[in-house]
């Protein structure tokens, strides 16, 4: 019987009608998942136990519910169903999955029960958490601490307030959107580690696709966090011992959403992201929106300059840090990095010197209003 | 309401705020600022030897004219023993190089130093009008940096320093970050880069000023330096600030990151000091050569990106040797092997080059390939006296290593 006709047949399967175009390949909805999956399940390769291997690790998957985390872990929990049904297949790590309310970042987000619910029935195997931001001051006991003295004299703590009050009280008190958004993301990283540390996770696995990790190196590089990169941008080890990787970092955003689109599943789970409005004052911006912003519209018009920078990023060797001393906040390493003496733009802006607080921490203080 | 007084004195009444730490301060206080944070840059990366020669590369723009000015106070204030000069390159641009050269003419006589002008036409046999006429915009910086190192040779001067500001640091950063180039991006930070064709260290002591006070110490101290644009070098001057400090902020993770480029990279400090000259040619301005008007402040960054980016974009594509274009291509292709540069001289003019032969040469000879014959005659000479100088400082440079 010969073939049905097709009047644009996919590349690989040859069987059905193309549906996307991808990096130049014309592929059909399942061909174009398997391909973009493909570049998420190389990087688990690592994960492969040895034959010494005893106890599975642990990874930790914090998720947004945004269209890349949910993407990731469809993935990630596709290829552990895969090993599941081999008759011998070992499975690489357990999941953990770590849902950080969105609503008590920003209470102008909608609630996530109906997402979440969802979300347990869908993906049944892994573990779950779910947590608000200010539970940050029950997983990093210090925390409460760190941010008294990092506030100075222009917050006044009260301690009889709840987490929550006393976590609004504290981010309300900074005066402008990038420090805001800076802080939003230290709090934020540091609470997932501090999970990761509890549950004994072996590593975290962020679902930041290529174009948000490019945003995030141009805006943590403008906000003097260079030496942050290291774990922030490349996959290597945090400074709280838990490995932070980015399997998504091969995939642009587009990608990602071409690839939710035919995942019928996780259509209820994805909070689909607001649209960018072009009638903003980029005044009020911060410089990480701005970025966000920058690498989206660049990135339509130059993907492979965007690709160029988180690549680079991730091309910087984290061992040369080891051994300093770190920022008691966000974990970055404080004053010079080691191999720079002398007069630095560290040295030159003298108001970090001495302080348990590191360069950038420093920038987005509450008293300083720049 | 009472006017602000003065952050450091509270004195007097505060006429600036430094975007830097957002102090408020008075004239008297700021100049002194300024000056201080020079002498302790200065100081603390130990950049000058007492009765060194110094080339002050200077073009009567702000931050060269900044630069010269501030040299010759903390000289005389400190007593560094420095022997200053200013150097001039004459590009030869019709209408902005005349007006700039007199500029420096009366700088010269204002701070009492020599001046030595050394001209494109001199050099080459091409005025930036012409090569622009043929070519187009591209590597006019390769062959201005040579002159300066040309310049002083023929002075006999080893250090030339420049007037880049921290906000063309934080510019080569974030470029070179987009380029995906860290060994470039690594040296782009370092305030000295000694060039290995003509052993001649080039420094940039106001690398932690941010332009805007270059401008107001210019202003404040009633400088007279030239305020036209350079043609060839547009800028975006206007910006919202998002955050005033992020130029010093950029600079430092600069450094921070510099410090963190693989070993392999970095390899043989050598190589990686020796390549000033590549640093300053993707700045996609005549740098801090010509004078800006009004200080434009980082928050156009976004903009100004999209320059580089274009700016590039145009690179890849007008470049006359093919080799470049290669170039870029190998390195997308072995992603994760940082590309390692072999630093060797051109085979024209002795110069610091990737290639065999250097960016400049391969210019000019496109340039004078187009060229009616009866011109090149006369520009040949020149060329061939100065390659031929180069030649022997090459041959004395191989005998001595």
């Amino acid at each position: 019987m010969p073939a049905k006709e097709l009047s644009r047949p996919c590349m690989d399967c040859k069987e059905a009608e193309t549906v996307f175009t991808v990096r130049k390949r014309q592929l059909c909805s399942d061909c174009y998942k398997h391909f973009i999956a493909f570049k998420v399940h190389r990087r688990m390769e690592i994960y492969r136990p040895g034959k010494t291997q005893e106890v599975r690790p642990k990874i930790l998957l914090p998720l947004s519910l945004g269209v890349s985390s949910s993407v990731l872990l469809s993935m990630v929990e596709a290829q552990i169903q895969h090993q599941l049904a081999k008759p011998y297949g070992k499975v690489f790590f357990d999941l953990h999955v770590l849902v950080i309310d969105p609503s008590s970042i920003n209470p102008s987000n909608a609630s996530i029960d109906d997402n979440y619910k969802v979300l347990l029935e869908t993906f049944q195997s892994p573990a779950y958490t779910r947590l608000s931001i200010h539970d940050i001051f029950d997983y990093v006991p210090d925390m409460k601490e760190i941010i008294h003295e990092y506030a100075g004299s222009q917050f006044a703590d009260d301690s009889s307030l709840s987490n929550e009050d006393r976590l609004s009280a504290f981010r309300a008190s900074i005066s402008t959107a990038t420090s805001a958004a800076d802080l939003d993301y230290v709090l934020l990283t540091r609470l997932v580690a501090a999970v990761a540390q509890k549950h004994g996770c072996k590593s975290v696995f962020w679902g930041d696709s290529d174009s948000r990790l490019a945003a995030r190196a141009l805006a943590g590089v403008s906000k003097g966090r260079g030496a942050s990169m290291t774990w922030q941008v490349s996959d290597g080890m945090s400074p709280w011992g838990v490995r932070f990787e980015f399997p998504l970092r091969d995939l642009y955003k587009t990608e990602l959403l071409q690839y939710a689109s035919v995942c019928p599943e996780l259509s209820d789970i994805v909070i689909p992201d607001a649209p960018l409005s072009d009638n903003v004052l980029t005044k009020n911006l911060s410089i990480d929106e701005l970025m966000i912003r920058y690498v989206q519209n660049q990135g339509a018009k130059y993907p492979g300059i965007m690709s160029n920078v988180a690549r680079t990023a991730n091309k910087l060797e984290s061992s040369c840090i080891e051994g300093g001393a770190s920022c008691a906040l966000c974990g970055g390493p404080r004053g010079n990095v080691k191999g720079n003496t002398g007069v630095t733009a560290t040295t030159q802006s003298g108001d970090s010197e001495g302080s348990q607080f590191c360069y950038g921490c420093m920038r987005s203080r509450p008293d300083l209003k720049c | 309401m009472a006017p602000t007084t003065c952050f450091n004195c509270k004195e007097a009444r505060a006429v600036i705020i430094r975007p830097k730490n957002r102090h408020k301060l008075c004239r008297a206080c700021f100049i002194e600022v300024f000056e201080t944070e020079v002498h302790e840059t200065i100081t603390g990366t130990n950049l000058f030897f007492p009765g060194e020669r110094i080339a002050i590369g200077a073009s009567g723009g702000k931050d060269s004219t900044v630069l010269a000015a501030v040299l010759k106070t903390l000289n005389e204030r400190y007593n560094y023993g420095l022997d200053l000069c200013l150097l001039s390159i004459d590009e030869g641009i019709r209408g902005y190089r005349d007006d700039s050269l007199e500029t420096v003419k009366r700088n010269a006589k204002q701070y009492d130093m020599p001046l030595t002008i050394v001209g494109y036409g001199e050099l080459y046999g091409w005025t930036m009008d012409q090569v622009v006429e043929q070519i187009g915009k591209k590597g006019k910086l390769h062959i201005l940096w040579r002159a300066l190192d040309r310049g002083a040779a023929r002075l006999d001067i080893q250090h030339v320093v420049t007037g880049h500001n921290a906000d063309d640091v934080a510019e080569t950063v974030m470029m070179n970050l987009l380029r995906g180039d860290l060994p470039r991006l690594s040296r782009g930070t370092s305030i000295v880069t000694a060039s290995g064709g003509s052993d001649i260290k080039r420094s940039k002591p106001l690398k932690y000023a941010y332009e805007k006070e270059i401008v107001l110490y210019a202003h404040h101290r009633q400088l007279d330096y030239f305020t036209t644009e350079c043609i060839y070098s547009p800028r975006h001057s206007a910006a919202v600030p998002i955050r005033p400090s992020s130029i010093l902020d950029i600079v430092k993770s600069g450094e921070d990151m510099a410090a963190l480029v693989p070993r392999d990279t970095s390899q043989d400090g050598k190589s990686c000091k020796t390549t000033a000259a590549a640093e300053e040619e993707n700045t996609g301005s005549c740098g801090s050569q010509n004078g800006r008007t009004s200080g434009g402040e980082m928050a156009a960054m976004e903009k100004q990106l999209t320059e580089n980016e274009t700016a590039e974009a145009h690179e890849t594509e007008i470049q006359l040797p093919r080799k470049g274009a290669k170039n870029t291509k190998n390195t997308v292709k072995s992603s994760k092997a940082v590309k390692s540069q072999t630093l060797g001289h051109c085979e024209r003019c002795g110069y610091i080059s990737s290639q065999r032969v250097c960016k400049a040469c391969t210019l000019l000879e496109g340039l004078n390939r187009n060229r009616p014959k009866t011109a090149i005659e006369v520009g040949m000479e020149d060329e061939e006296g100065s390659s031929t100088l180069m030649r022997q400082m090459e041959r004395t440079q191989l005998t001595n290593s």
